[in-house]
């Protein structure tokens, strides 16, 4: 009866192990695709809204969903009540809700890099950084999508036969 | 005689979790880990067989060579 308890214990863990892992593949396109439409109503708001920056991440939180629109609400909240500058304030905000997320460091390095030049230039040129980092989430997000293909279905199937194996070895 | 059930049971076991764990594997291109499971699995089985066999050779000896 214990080893029963054991096995059943054994094999839920480890096929929820796998569930998670699975989970975390499938989640990472569909934030880059939040991301990336993030940055296109940045992109309006700042060519076609003259909207300050404050402002526009305020309205980019309430429009997108849940990790994501943190980002820009810590963002507009850094920008409004402290001192500080936007790069600053954006890599802060950046690293604070990157643990949230199931976006990988390929990515961090290419928003850091947008954060950069956000708020430094003309309207134009700003449009010109926006559509660059685009394109490098693009590249990202087609990444994602290869690897979620590829693996989602082998994670899920090898945290549960993992499972199998340690009941197997253990009885 | 159920010990031996048991354990022939847990090779099988063993075998069927290891195959499927290789076509796993092989099928998303990840063949040296496949292997390597594989590898594992075999020398697991072969320990559990030597221990298995070693008791039959000490019961051989204990018959024929009686001390």
């Amino acid at each position: 009866m214990m080893k029963l308890i054991g096995a059943v214990f054994i094999i839920v863990a480890t096929t929820w192990t796998g569930m998670e892992a699975s989970r975390h593949l499938s989640e990472r396109p569909r934030q880059l695709r939040q991301l990336k439409s993030a940055l296109q109503s940045l992109e309006a708001e700042i060519m076609f809204g003259h909207t300050p920056l404050h402002e526009a991440s305020r309205r980019l939180a309430t429009q997108l969903s849940k990790p994501l629109s943190k980002l820009f609400e810590v963002f507009a909240k850094k920008l409004m009540y402290s001192e500080t500058t936007v790069k600053k304030a954006w890599e802060e905000s950046l690293t604070e809700i990157w643990k949230l997320t199931a976006l990988k460091q390929g990515e961090f390095e290419i928003m850091k890099q947008f954060g950069e030049t956000l708020g430094r230039h003309d309207r134009i040129s700003q449009q010109k950084q926006i559509m660059l980092t685009l394109t490098h989430l693009e590249r990202e997000e087609r990444d994602a999508i290869d690897k979620q293909v590829k693996y989602e279905k082998m994670v899920k199937s090898l945290g549960f036969l993992l499972g199998l194996l340690l009941i197997i070895l253990f009885i | 005689m159920g010990l031996e059930v048991d354990i022939i049971f847990k090779i099988a076991g063993v075998g069927i979790v290891v195959a499927f764990l290789h076509t796993v594997l092989d099928q998303v291109g990840k063949k040296e880990y496949a292997q390597w499971v594989t590898l594992f699995g075999f020398i697991y089985i072969l320990f559990q067989v030597a221990t298995i066999v070693d008791d039959l050779f000490q019961k051989i000896k204990s018959v024929f060579l009686f001390q």
